[in-house]
């Protein structure tokens, strides 16, 4: 009953808005017909409501017997919505539509020049907007490709009582949620992994995924050839030498060879049986990064450390997703967690403050979700202002152009136009305008995939194509656009009197239209100021970011991975003598004077950490530190400072459990006290291990995250299949990392080196996203100071034109021609400092929406603004003085004779 | 007539044949949705084929509920009516030739 009165009251309330569209005069009639049927129709279903709850028969006469099936009340009122458009365009004959776009196309076509820099001008505008909403919706409204329902995974995370966590969990943690969640129907783990794929010289690296057994289940992955991965493949460690290729691999690497199936590859110099073929959509669980190529199960990682990671809790290293269960709300899944969380507390001390989370959907990670999103929001920001600056622009010459049809419009007025023909025939125009530079867009929308991924810092593994939204998005912008710069010219080509109009223009300029095309050059000169000063702020944080200290001597370093977990050959005591070698042999690479390993490369690292803690402080909860291991002669080769103790030393001579810390872990567990001597504990191992020297601070992610507590094991001590070989060199980079290559297959010409880094490059690239970001705006801050600069001159002129009767006649009382600059160059500057002032506090706004860019530089930064305001006022300037430089020429008989 | 009706305008003018319709009854014969119904009547109103009247004033009182708006064929809209009819008959009889045919 109450759903009923509700949708009743719902019905006339869309009966009575779609009124509002009717033509006045026929607006009575038409409700009262709508709201009869309305009553009608409710009588009825209460009628038939009456009938069937078995009440007397209805009242003779109350409503005619009529067959048919009657629609529900909203449902029927809804009709009364395209009744009202119909009855609002039925005067609107085709032929008039037509001949309003003839006339407009003519109208167009006979100023070629205007029409096409309009048109050009917009469909750079809309069509920067639509490629860039191509990316968002790719990013945020697309779920991964070929994953059945999607909707129904969670990401798993957890906090311990500080931010939430989306990244790695250990293996034992990973099996007890996926045993005890009553709400999933399963957990896949994965970890992205680089795998060495063939031997000998056609060997290439390959990225992929090491995976447990339920990983293709919960996704909802069906193989294309073969099988996949499956929970059989968990069982052993190291007992599942198994592959499963992605489309694109086989198509690339085995020539889609159908019977790839059941083949043996060399997967890092060991034999692997390929036992399936995903499809061609399926491109992993996530949307940025690159698509994993191979899937190998987890039971296969490498040792490290000597040690296997399947009952360490101490050791994060796989993502977790699950499915929800058949019939399990969202909802009903986190409420869920909270017995996870107890079993995780109940498993193992190391969890004892851990809290389970989960949030919904796949594709990015909740961490990465919000970066990407922040980034290509702030695109779609910078864009959207671009748009802005191109409607005013395009509005602006609407402006100019209105002021040299006043007098038709006058005319036309005169003939007995009314406003409202003349208003259609000139949003008729801009619409015209606005389709053509729909059309022009379109190369740029469909160019997106390979325009974007220049200017967007993050690899995409999802592809970057425009589908019906984006088309629908281009085209709402264009429309939106073109009736946004047709509004201001519309309003005063039409609010003006027939006589005014008629009555020679240069002299009656209008004070509307003047004021209004004074407004669009401010805000134009505002919005510029705000790119120009963004773009600013972003090249100031790229300079900073190169003199900045990242902790380390970055000058002539180049850094190598070399693995030796793959080839299956090496143990913990030859694995320590092959890296001796190793080493030796790179310090006879000419022009190379030092080299080191370590498990971990600054700005680039920071991928292994497990939790340690005070031995001297039982209450302390631990912290999960970086963990980096390291080889002889590390902090001199790297530059880092040993401000106490002593540094680590080679293979053979640090016989005891040491390690040096960071400035920023000995601050964090023994503030205001010397760490030497002090032990700490955790770690993959249970024993203490006693602190010797404390190294300064190094930017092991990246340069804008401040440094984490971090302790640094000797390779004597704690073994890793997995170093980076560090050598610095006298000479050229390149040649140095050509010639690491030669050395390390001059020791194993098994071993392959990858990632090869220059760790200066490094630290360029780190600031990536800053740089493509700053290209892209000081692009568009050029552009936008261009149109604003054009605008500024074409309304200087303008005035000039208007003013040359005055300017005679001041000429011939005797004004000097530099007085006469100096005045129409003076209005010029006033409305180039109204831009100013107001760009300023724009610029200020927009540079805190950049201050996730940043490197070093305030979002208010003095320099920045003041050189953004310079290059404005110059532009200002010199647009303003070309055009003034004409009123000193005005020659005073000339312009009087003219009227 | 400019232009041959189509099948749903030849529904409505159906529908209205009797006379004494108004807009629901229409709908509700003829299954179509109001948002269809509504323009079509103003178009066949536009090009003379039906006309509208209001109920008296009276009649709607004595029977207590507001009054109503009937639609009425026209000469014009009957003649209108037949030809259609019996064009689409003829087409339907036609397409009938042609799947059993391809049957």
């Amino acid at each position: 009953m109450a759903h009923r009165v509700k949708s009743g009251g719902m019905a006339r309330a869309v009966v009575r808005a779609a009124g509002l569209l009717v033509p006045r005069d026929r607006r009575g009639e038409w409700c009262e017909e709508w709201e009869a049927e309305l009553e009608v129709l409710s009588g009825l279903r209460r009628g038939a409501a009456e009938l069937r709850a078995g009440s007397e028969e209805p009242s003779p006469g109350a409503a005619p017997p009529i067959s048919g099936p009657y629609p529900g009340e909203l449902r029927f009122a809804l009709g009364a919505i395209p009744h009202a458009v119909w009855t609002r365009t039925e005067g609107w004959t085709m032929d008039g539509i037509t001949l309003d776009l003839r006339f407009a196309w003519r109208t167009l076509r006979r100023a070629p020049g205007f029409t096409l820099v309009a048109a050009l001008t917009l469909a750079l505008g809309i069509g920067a907007n639509a490629a860039v909403f191509s990316l968002v919706n790719g990013i945020l409204f697309r779920a991964p490709p070929g994953i059945a329902q999607p909707e129904r995974l969670v990401q798993i995370g957890r906090s311990y009582d500080r931010a939430p966590r989306w990244d790695d969990w250990s293996w034992p943690a990973l099996e007890l949620i996926g045993r005890e969640s009553q709400a999933l129907s399963g957990v896949a783990g994965y970890q992205a992994w680089s795998f060495v794929l063939g031997a000998g010289a056609d060997a290439q690296e390959v990225s992929g995924q090491l995976v447990n057994g339920s990983y293709f289940g919960v996704l909802g992955v069906r193989p294309l050839l073969g099988r996949l991965i499956g929970p059989d493949d968990d069982v052993t460690p190291g007992a599942h030498p198994v592959v499963v290729l992605s489309y694109g691999l086989w198509q690339r690497h085995f020539g889609a060879d159908p019977g790839v199936v059941g083949r043996t590859v060399s997967v890092g110099a060991k034999p692997y049986q390929v036992i399936g073929v995903t499809p061609a959509s399926f491109a992993g669980p996530g949307v940025v990064g690159t698509p994993p190529e191979m899937w190998v199960p987890a039971m296969q990682i490498p040792p490290m450390g000597g040690r296997l990671p399947f009952d360490q809790w101490g050791w994060s290293w796989i993502n977790a997703v699950g499915r929800l269960r058949d019939g399990v709300t969202f909802e009903q899944a986190r409420a869920s967690m909270r017995l996870v969380t107890a079993r995780l507390r109940e498993a193992s001390p190391v969890n004892r403050d851990i809290r389970v989370l989960v949030a919904r959907g796949v594709g990015l990670s909740p961490d990465a979700h919000r970066q990407a999103r922040q980034i290509s929001l702030l695109l779609l920001g910078i864009v959207g202002l671009v748009l802005l600056i191109t409607c005013t622009n395009v509005a602006n010459l609407f402006l100019a152009r209105g002021a040299s049809r006043a007098t038709e419009m006058g005319v036309r007025m005169a003939l007995g136009a009314g406003r409202g023909r003349l208003t259609r025939q000139l949003v008729t125009e801009s619409l015209v305008l606005a389709a053509l530079a729909i059309a022009l867009a379109v190369p740029i929308v469909v160019s997106a995939d390979k325009l974007l991924p220049l200017v967007f810092p993050y690899t995409l593994s999802v592809p970057v194509s425009a589908d019906g939204k984006v088309y629908l998005f281009l085209v709402g912008v264009g429309i939106l656009a073109g009736i946004l710069f047709a509004t201001a010219p519309t309003w005063t080509a039409t609010a003006r009197d027939i006589g005014d109009a008629l009555r020679d223009t240069r002299l009656s300029g209008g004070r509307t239209r003047t004021r209004l095309r004074d407004t669009l050059v401010v805000t134009q000169l505002a919005l510029s100021l705000a790119l120009v000063s963004g773009a600013t702020l972003l090249e100031r944080s790229v300079l900073e970011s190169r003199a900045a200290d990242p902790g380390f001597d970055v000058r002539g370093l180049v850094a190598g991975e070399v693995s030796l977990g793959p080839t299956g050959r090496y143990d913990a005591a030859s694995g320590r003598e092959l890296f001796r070698n190793l080493l030796a042999a790179a310090r006879r690479i000419p022009g190379v004077h030092a080299a080191t390993l370590a498990s971990e490369t600054p700005i680039v690292g920071g991928h292994s950490r497990s939790t340690v803690r005070p031995a001297d402080d039982p209450d302390n909860q631990g912290y999960e530190a970086e963990l980096v291991v390291v080889g002889p002669r590390y902090f001199r080769t790297m530059g880092i400072p040993v401000l106490e103790g002593r540094p680590l030393r080679g293979f053979d001579d640090e016989p005891e459990r040491v390690v040096v810390v960071n400035q920023a872990l000995a601050r964090m567990f023994w503030p205001g006290q010397s760490p030497v001597g002090k032990e700490i504990l955790g770690g993959p191992d249970a024993p203490g291990w006693r602190v010797v020297g404390v190294a300064g601070d190094v930017q092991l992610r990246s340069l804008r995250s401040p440094a984490r507590p971090t302790v640094y094991y000797p390779l004597s001590q704690m073994y890793s299949s997995v170093m980076d070989i560090h050598v610095r060199t006298v000479g050229a980079t390149a040649g140095a990392a050509r010639g690491l290559r030669e050395a390390v297959a001059q020791v194993d010409p098994a071993l392959p080196v990858s990632r090869l880094v220059d760790l200066r490059g490094a630290m360029v690239t780190s600031m990536g996203e800053t740089r493509t970001i700053g290209y892209l705006l000081a692009l568009f801050a050029g552009l936008a100071l261009a149109l604003a600069a054009v605008g500024l001159y074409g309304l200087v002129s303008f005035g000039v034109a208007q003013r040359v009767r005055e300017l005679g006649i001041r000429i011939a009382l005797g004004a000097r021609p530099r007085a006469l600059v100096g005045l129409v160059l003076g209005r010029g500057l006033a409305l180039a400092g109204v831009g100013l002032g107001v760009g300023l506090g724009l610029s200020i706004l927009f540079g805190r929406a950049l201050r996730g860019l940043l490197f070093a530089v305030s979002p208010a930064d003095l320099l920045s603004l003041g050189v953004a305001s310079a290059v404005l006022l110059l532009t200002a300037a010199v647009a303003a003085w070309l055009p003034a430089r004409r009123a000193a020429r005005v020659d005073a008989v000339v312009s009087l004779k003219r009227e | 007539m400019p232009r041959s009706l189509g099948i749903t305008t030849l529904q409505i003018l159906a529908a209205i044949r009797d006379g004494n319709a108004y807009g629901l009854d229409i709908v509700a014969r003829t299954g179509l949705p109001s948002g269809t119904v509504y323009p079509a009547l103003g178009r066949l109103k536009g090009s003379g084929l039906a006309r509208a009247r209001w109920e008296d004033q009276r009649v709607a009182e004595r029977e207590g509920r507001p009054r109503r708006r009937y639609y009425e064929l026209t000469p014009e809209g009957s003649r209108a009516l037949v030809e259609g009819a019996a064009r689409v008959a003829a087409a339907a009889a036609g397409l009938r030739n042609e799947v059993r045919g391809s049957v």
